[in-house]
């Protein structure tokens, strides 16, 4: 007897669906950074693993991935740390939680692109209220530091324009923008502790604050904690539209931020060189692709407690 | 004087109040069971006691010392909660350890790794000790696993474990047995017993089954809308009820109420029959209640009812019998060879024995009567 094949129908949309949305562009695209293919080229010859060299050896593909390291290696720390911060005050408090709540959540919800050019006015180096703001506290106490004094002789960073500052400016953004984010999930993971077991900690003779933590608060946090991570090194990977408000071209002084989502747009849709354009998207799909396993692997193994 | 005692406690959620000037002196080594609806108040006042909820007003303390104003960690008080609240990332060795571990140990001993190295002996100590709870418990076999892995009666086990682990003045515990299915729970009741006896500490239980207060306690104390009604003995409280509430919510079935009314020369009268019982008194209008034991089918019982359903027990029959001019169904319990011949619809004449009976007057209050030594048993 012919087994049914209705089966196929069941799952034949969906993995339709995902080859075309999903797999066949990734394998496009790991075909096209095999080889020299530019949009609008009727051909393309094969340069093997030319892309690929290029990437690991080349100073500006250097650049790049410092850039990227740097703002990840930023934000998602102080991201997490904040979020987690600030979700435990307002937490804390009765009446005022959701003001925090909507207040720091609201670079969230602005559009970043916005926000950036609100930032460059910040930090103009001669009319940004950044360093006019500086230059008050010259002659003050604040002098003696010699960063602080240095800076009333000559002038404050041009923090945005000054490739030892601009990475960092960068991050500071992104950390501004991104924890109230990380708040808002760490603010869902509290609510879903049970109040029992502080009830339990404390006849258990947890007294402090941080004995609470450790025994209750920061292990039932776990799966957010790994999920929060999760996310904030993704979105963090992805950082392009605010280098792109500022640096419109060539990613920042001395391509000091020089991040990798933004080195395939230049490389791809500026300069139309699709092969290393997809050979860069394939290095971002692998680094992504760790960190979803390291994912995985944390969640089934340390926090999984039901 | 008593081990703990709470004194005049009131306690108010917003405009609600919860606890209306309780108060409630607790033995060592008693086993004291707080029973009532829900909503009564009973696991506030076990957590006013406990220290996790303050109370408006009242005193508690524990051997002698005002502890009013101390915090739970430092009452010397073990609980059990409903949900048993273990901590899901330990495994039960460390969730028995726990207790220990916050009140034995100092910062530095608590930390990963270096702590049992730099007190090694106390670690050692711990480590004996949840041994031998886990032995008195018999879950030595799950020490290493999570509370996810875990039944519900394990579980439950280990919440005990938690508490018993070191020695604390009292065990308090809210409804622990209510997320058991009924098997467990009838089993766990006795093991509950059993530990009582065994550790011949004291026991402060909250629930809202009035048959594991019976079975367990040696006092219980009757909660209802935020009032203690009655402590006593769970025989006494069954037997002689000081209201008709309490009448009502101790025993199951529940007991039986007949409206009545006591005539001018002090006679019961009810559905019409006169009785023996005199009631010293005016002209009332009162409640007679029976329990479903007291009632006996019998030929010549002055009072009839039409049987309308039966619930078969095994052991014993409940049949319930429409009576004309009572505005309940009234129960009896019959024994299984009794109630072979009764079918729905069937006429059935019953009657009790004068001393069975209590008497409660309008506002609910017992009523004290006498009857005659000669009566038609």
């Amino acid at each position: 007897m012919p087994q049914s094949r209705v089966y196929l129908w069941f799952i034949g949309p969906a993995l339709l669906l995902m080859c075309v949305i999903l797999l066949i562009p990734i394998l496009i695209a790991g075909g096209l950074s095999l080889t020299d293919y530019s949009l609008g080229n009727t051909g393309a010859s094969f340069v093997g693993l030319e892309n690929y060299e290029r990437i690991f050896t080349r100073s500006t593909y250097e650049k790049m991935f410092g850039a990227t390291f740097r703002y990840v290696f930023v934000v998602v720390p102080l991201t997490v740390g904040l979020g987690l911060g600030a979700a435990l005050l307002i937490d804390s408090l009765g009446r005022f939680g959701d003001l925090y709540k909507t207040i720091y959540f609201l670079p969230v919800m602005a559009a970043l692109i916005a926000m950036a050019i609100v930032w460059e006015f910040a930090f103009h180096p001669t009319i940004g209220i950044v360093n006019a703001t500086l230059e008050r506290g010259c002659g003050t106490v604040l002098e003696r530091w010699d960063w602080y004094a240095q800076g009333c002789e000559r002038t404050f960073p041009l923090w945005l324009n000054d490739r030892d500052y601009a990475i960092w400016t960068v991050s500071f953004i992104g950390v501004w923008q991104g924890f109230g984010f990380n708040m808002v999930l760490y603010l869902a993971g509290l609510t879903s502790i049970p109040p029992s077991l502080y009830d339990a900690a404390e006849m258990d003779g947890a007294k402090s604050g941080w004995d609470r933590f450790r025994l209750v608060t920061w292990p039932l946090l776990g799966p957010t904690t790994v999920f929060v991570v999760t996310i904030s090194f993704i979105r963090s990977f992805q950082v392009f539209d605010m280098v792109e408000a500022f640096y419109p071209q060539g990613g920042g002084p001395s391509k000091s931020v020089y991040v990798m989502m933004f080195a395939i747009y230049e490389k791809g849709i500026q300069q139309n060189l699709m092969g290393i354009g997809a050979a860069i998207t394939v290095v971002f799909l692998a680094f992504v692709m760790i960190l979803t396993l390291i994912q995985r692997w944390l969640v089934e193994r340390r926090t999984h407690y039901v | 004087m008593s081990q703990i005692s709470l004194r005049t406690i009131t306690k108010s959620f917003g405009e609600t109040p919860v606890l209306n000037n309780v108060s409630l002196d607790i033995e060592e080594g008693e086993f004291v069971t707080l029973v009532g609806p829900s909503g009564c108040g009973k696991s506030t006042f076990l957590r006013i006691l406990a220290g996790l909820e303050a109370a408006d007003a009242g005193q508690v303390e524990i051997q002698g010392r005002d502890v009013t104003a101390i915090r739970p960690a430092d009452r010397n008080l073990a609980m059990v909660f409903q949900s048993y609240a273990l901590y899901p990332h330990l495994s039960v060795a460390q969730n028995i350890m726990t207790p220990l571990r916050m009140r034995d140990l100092n910062r530095l001993g608590r930390l990963p790794v270096i702590g049992p190295l730099l007190s090694r002996a106390a670690h050692r100590k711990m480590r004996d000790q949840v041994g031998e709870v886990a032995e008195t418990l018999q879950i030595t076999p799950l020490l290493d696993r999570k509370p996810g892995q875990l039944s519900g009666g394990q579980r439950q086990r280990v919440a005990l474990g938690r508490a018993m682990v070191r020695q604390p003045v009292a065990f308090l515990m809210d409804e622990p047995l209510s997320n058991l299915d009924a098997a467990l729970r009838v089993h766990m009741r006795a093991e509950l017993s059993e530990l009582h006896r065994r550790l011949q500490a004291t026991f402060v239980y909250v629930t809202h089954d009035q048959a594991e207060a019976l079975t367990m306690s040696d006092r219980m104390a009757v909660m209802m809308h935020g009032d203690i009604l009655q402590v006593g003995p769970p025989n006494d409280i069954y037997r002689n009820p000081a209201s008709l509430d309490v009448a009502r919510f101790i025993g199951s079935p529940r007991i039986n109420t007949l409206p009545g009314e006591v005539n001018g020369t002090g006679g019961l009268e009810l559905l019409g029959v006169t009785t023996e019982t005199r009631v010293r008194g005016l002209r009332q209008a009162v409640t007679m209640g029976v329990r479903p034991e007291h009632l006996h089918m019998r030929v010549t019982g002055r009072f009839s009812g039409t049987v309308r359903h039966r619930e078969n027990l095994g052991s014993d029959i409940f049949v319930h019998l429409e009576v004309a001019g009572a505005p309940a169904k009234v129960v009896l319990r019959l024994a299984p060879a009794e109630a072979v011949e009764l079918g729905l619809g069937t006429r059935v004449a019953f009657d009790f024995n004068p001393t069975d009976i209590l008497l409660f007057d309008a506002t609910g209050a017992r009523l004290a009567f006498t009857h005659p030594a000669r009566e038609v048993a």
